[in-house]
């Protein structure tokens, strides 16, 4: 089937499509025209093997030939008709009408090739079925289905396919490239772990209080509700507004407040039993109201801040003496874990192991603090004169990072709230009872038992938060907030599918990485007994 | 021992579970809590370690209230064994095993033995389970564990909330008869809560029957089988109570010890005489050497043959003996299967230990009849 497409497509289909730049249409060669060199057949009858191998009825051979082939197929599908285009770019003017202004001229990748390389795909895609009926040890089956994309993107990352428009674009905006994806990766991850401590504290708070558990989740499913677009524009005008005032001010105000939602809680707590329980909702209500404004100021002060000082951080030209030695920490922390989990119950050795994990871990933490205050240091500029200092120095104001940030960690509240408040309520009460029944004190009940056996929801939960994060966090740029949306918006304007393509497939990148990394995290902290019971 | 004196639990929903209940738990003895359900017989256990609060009265743990020691103190002293189970399905068997140990903060070596011993006690063998996950286990072997995490650090007290309501009736019988077998060895106080009168009447020294959160009835399993208080527990015990009764004698406490017994090797005259001495209708015959039954010779056959071995019916001692360890109950229904009147007992090799017959079980059942159980007070009243 697949075969059949890509030969159909191979012989009537254009392959590339010669652009005189980035704007204009331009023309399409299909497989015959591809002037000077026959070779380029090789991939038409590429196509037609599998038809003949398909009535081969030995499962393992046949496997081995199709995958083969889908990889041949797609690895020429991708790489000849580059090399084709070659030819064509060096004689671009020959093939283009006069009126055209030739600046950076380009092949496009075009309907052909796609087909090609889907048809491809398919060859290998039946090839690896037939691979795995044959009961082909996994280790085998991941390295043919993954070597021809490996060899796409070795060739990528040579230079290989310079020619393709995609690359030309690439190579005019490599900097800028760079820079925003950095903006982007620290979006996401300053609001990702912003939106995760606020996410699991208000997911705690509602599995522990029946109460709370429907005002908080209403809350952030509102949240949800609001269109991403319009949530920015209503930020727009109190953000403006509050990035005028003096820290000053905000910071006695955020006093002020933080002692009147204390004062309102004690109150509350003491008279609740003689509150009639008709009262008690709306008096909740407006506990929560009263304590959301000390919550915002902060969160909005240090996540915009934050933001600031750890772009600063990735930015700066030492980025790699201080920012490596803290990955390297952490990375060796989890090296130890890795460890411990796989060494056999010897309990000095886990011992030991256990207090250099955690002695690496306050390491680390305590070494990006630093770096952070340090950063901080470089953004006031050194001389932090508490009377001027406005909020839009700290990094607020209606458009730009801050408005983007705290839109992207409220859409992170979902599904944090939403899974720990799941995973801990799904904790089977029978085994919190034996829990308690044998002396087990709450603290060890929470940290021993419902942590853990909530951690993989709470994982997922963090996982979908990260993966959305990625694909919301480009829209920022229609505020200014920068970000891979930068690219992306001036491709639409442009129409300009290549300017597109090279902020999407970054933000394709980072959450398929985001999505492993976080996997791979999981797989190890999450205990074997309870693995793949639940993987929702 | 465990005393509970006047303990009352009332809910927050103003439902009094517990309503004045006072009951002594002898030491090293199984005390059974039964009754129909919601009668509060959890309520009553958990009372114990004070998962839940009582809100009159006292529960004594040798002389001591309960309330005073640290709610951790006391738990981490009393083993806790559910129906659920509650294994912790991310902690691999020993983990679950070295729960309370570890909060003990024992040394790691004791901890380890510790778990080693007590997987062997239950049945489970630590080197192919030590490092499994609950999940990978069947309910049955669950349920070891569970009670081998009960066991961990050696309490002297033992709560047990249906510990094998939720097992199939075969394995449980196994669990059954392993736990008692361990109980033998270890000797613990424990308290078990069971809806199931004849789990009641096997595992318990003592059964406290509970009605509507009141004591009804506190007594032996056989008193209360043969001197039920009132129609509440004659109704809970069942009709068929004088077979249960059955099922609490072992056979080697109503045999005679002293059965007609003749060697293959003798002749006729000698099992004449035997049969005829202790006034029976038949003899049984033993292999010299071993001592294991070989058959019988009945007065009639004994009387037409001259050889020993012409008169003798051979057979098997599977096919016509049950073993010492057996139940009066399994006695007589081997005996009305079989349609004997006398049927010898071996040991676990065959050999001949003594003989029992239907007139002793009927006995039994007269022996008590006049027998006046001691009342709680202000319940010697039929409703
Ligand atoms: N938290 C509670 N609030 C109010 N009533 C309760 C509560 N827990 C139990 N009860 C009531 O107390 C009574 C005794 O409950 P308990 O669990 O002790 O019964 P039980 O004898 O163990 O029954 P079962 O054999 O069904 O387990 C029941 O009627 C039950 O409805
Ligand atoms: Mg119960």
């Amino acid at each position: 089937m697949g075969s059949g497409l890509a030969a159909f497509a191979f012989f009537f289909l254009p392959l590339i499509e010669l652009r005189p730049n980035r704007l204009a249409s331009g023309i399409g060669f299909s497989l015959l025209e591809l002037q000077g060199d026959y070779s380029y057949l090789v991939l038409f009858f590429l196509s037609l093997i599998p038809f003949a191998i398909a009535y081969r009825t030995d499962v393992g051979g046949r496997g081995w030939q199709l995958a083969i082939l889908g990889n041949l197929m797609l690895v020429f599908s991708f790489i000849l008709p580059e090399r084709a285009g070659q030819l064509i770019l060096t004689d671009a003017v020959t093939y283009l009408s006069d009126d055209v202004i030739i600046n950076n001229p380009r092949i496009l990748p075009s309907g052909g090739m796609f087909f090609g390389i889907f048809g491809g795909y398919m060859v290998l895609f039946g090839g690896l079925q037939d691979l795995r009926r044959a009961d082909v040890a996994r280790w085998g089956r991941l390295a043919i289905g993954w070597i021809g994309v490996l060899f796409i993107v070795f060739t990528f990352a040579t230079g290989g396919l310079e020619n393709y428009s995609f690359m030309v674009e690439l190579r005019n905006n490599g900097e800028r490239l760079q820079e925003v994806t950095i903006q982007h990766i620290t979006f996401v991850s300053v609001s990702l772990l912003i939106g995760f401590f606020v996410g699991i504290g208000l997911g705690l708070w509602a599995a522990r209080s029946e109460r709370v558990a429907p005002l908080i989740l209403y809350s952030v499913g509102i949240i949800q509700t609001v269109p991403s677009l319009a949530l920015f524009g209503l930020l727009l005008a109190p953000l403006a507004v509050f990035g005028a005032r003096l820290f000053s001010d905000i910071a006695l105000q955020f006093i002020v407040f933080l002692v009147i939602t204390i004062a309102y809680g004690a109150l509350f707590s003491s008279i609740q039993n003689r509150v009639p329980s008709m009262a008690r909702t709306p008096l909740v209500i407006i506990g929560a109201l009263i304590a959301a404004i000390p919550l915002t100021l902060f969160v909005a002060v240090v996540v915009a801040f934050l933001y600031q000082i750890v772009l600063l951080r990735f930015t700066s030209d030492r980025f790699f003496d201080g920012n490596t030695l803290a990955l390297l920490i952490f990375f060796a922390a989890f090296l130890v874990t890795l460890v411990r989990r796989f060494l056999p119950d010897e309990p000095v050795r886990t011992r030991i192991l256990f207090r250099l994990n955690s002695g690496l871990i306050v390491f680390g933490v305590l070494f990006v603090v630093f770096l952070l205050f340090e950063s901080a240091r470089v953004y006031l500029g050194g001389n932090v004169n508490l009377d001027t200092l406005s909020l839009s120095d700290l990094g607020i104001s209606g458009i730009g990072v801050a408005p983007a940030l705290i839109a992207l960690t409220l859409y992170s509240l979902l599904p944090l709230v939403r899974n720990t408040y799941a995973g801990l309520n799904n904790v089977d009460p029978a085994i919190i009872d034996s829990g308690r029944g044998m002396g087990m004190t709450p603290r060890q009940i929470f940290l021993k038992i419902e942590l853990p056996l909530a951690f993989p929801i709470v994982m997922a939960g963090v996982r979908n938060a990260g993966v959305a994060l990625v694909g919301i966090g480009t829209i920022a740029q229609i505020i200014g907030g920068g970000g891979l949306g930068v690219f992306i918006l001036r491709g639409i304007n442009d129409t300009s599918i290549d300017l597109i393509l090279l902020g999407l497939i970054p933000a394709v990148f980072l959450a398929l990485a985001l999505d492993a990394s976080l996997r791979f995290i999981e797989g190890v902290l999450v205990s074997p007994g309870i693995r793949q019971a639940e993987d929702a | 021992m465990i005393e509970f004196v006047n303990v009352v639990k009332e809910y927050p929903n103003g439902f009094r579970a517990v309503d004045n209940l006072s009951l002594q738990l002898p030491t090293g003895e199984i005390t059974v809590l039964i009754g129909p359900s919601g009668c509060g017989k959890t309520t009553s256990m958990r009372m114990i370690n004070r998962l839940i609060d009582t809100t009159r009265g006292e529960i004594l743990i040798d002389g001591r209230s309960n309330y005073d020691m640290s709610v951790v103190e006391l738990r981490r002293k009393i083993g806790y064994a559910i129906q659920q189970i509650g294994l912790f399905p991310h902690m691999t068997i020993f983990e679950n095993v070295a729960i309370v140990p570890r909060l003990l903060k024992w040394q790691d070596s004791r901890i380890r033995k510790r778990v080693d011993e007590l997987l062997e006690l239950v049945g489970l063998n630590p080197d192919t389970y030590r490092d499994s996950y609950p999940r990978q286990l069947s309910g049955g072997q669950q349920q070891r564990v569970g009670v081998a995490r009960a066991l961990g650090a050696d309490p002297p007290i033992m709560l047990m909330d249906e510990p094998f309501g939720a097992i199939d009736p075969i394995t449980r019988e196994i669990l059954q008869d392993e736990f008692l077998q361990i109980q033998e060895r270890v000797g613990k106080t424990i308290v078990f809560v069971t809806h199931d009168i004849d789990e009641a009447i096997k595992m318990g020294d003592r059964i406290a029957i509970l009605r509507d959160g009141r004591l009804v009835q506190f007594d032996t399993p056989d008193t209360i089988l043969s001197n039920p208080i009132n129609r509440f527990v004659r109704d809970f015990v069942g009709t068929d109570r004088a077979l249960k009764r059955l099922g609490l004698y072992r056979v080697s406490e109503l045999m005679n010890t002293n059965p007609p017994r003749v060697f293959m090797s003798d002749n006729i005259n000698k099992a004449l005489e035997q049969i005829e001495k202790q006034g029976v209708l038949s003899a049984f015959v033993v292999d010299e050497e071993t001592g294991v039954l070989k058959g019988w010779v009945d007065r009639e056959n004994a009387r037409k043959n001259t050889s020993l071995l012409d008169a003798m019916s051979e057979s098997g001692h599977g096919d016509i003996a049950v073993r010492e360890n057996a139940t009066a109950r399994d006695v007589l229904s081997a005996m009305v299967n079989r349609g004997f009147r006398v049927t010898p007992v071996v040991d676990s090799k065959g050999r001949l230990k003594g003989s029992i017959t239907l007139a002793a079980l009927q006995e039994l059942n007269d022996m008590d009849n006049d027998y006046a159980p001691t009342l709680p007070p202000a319940l010697d009243t039929e409703e």
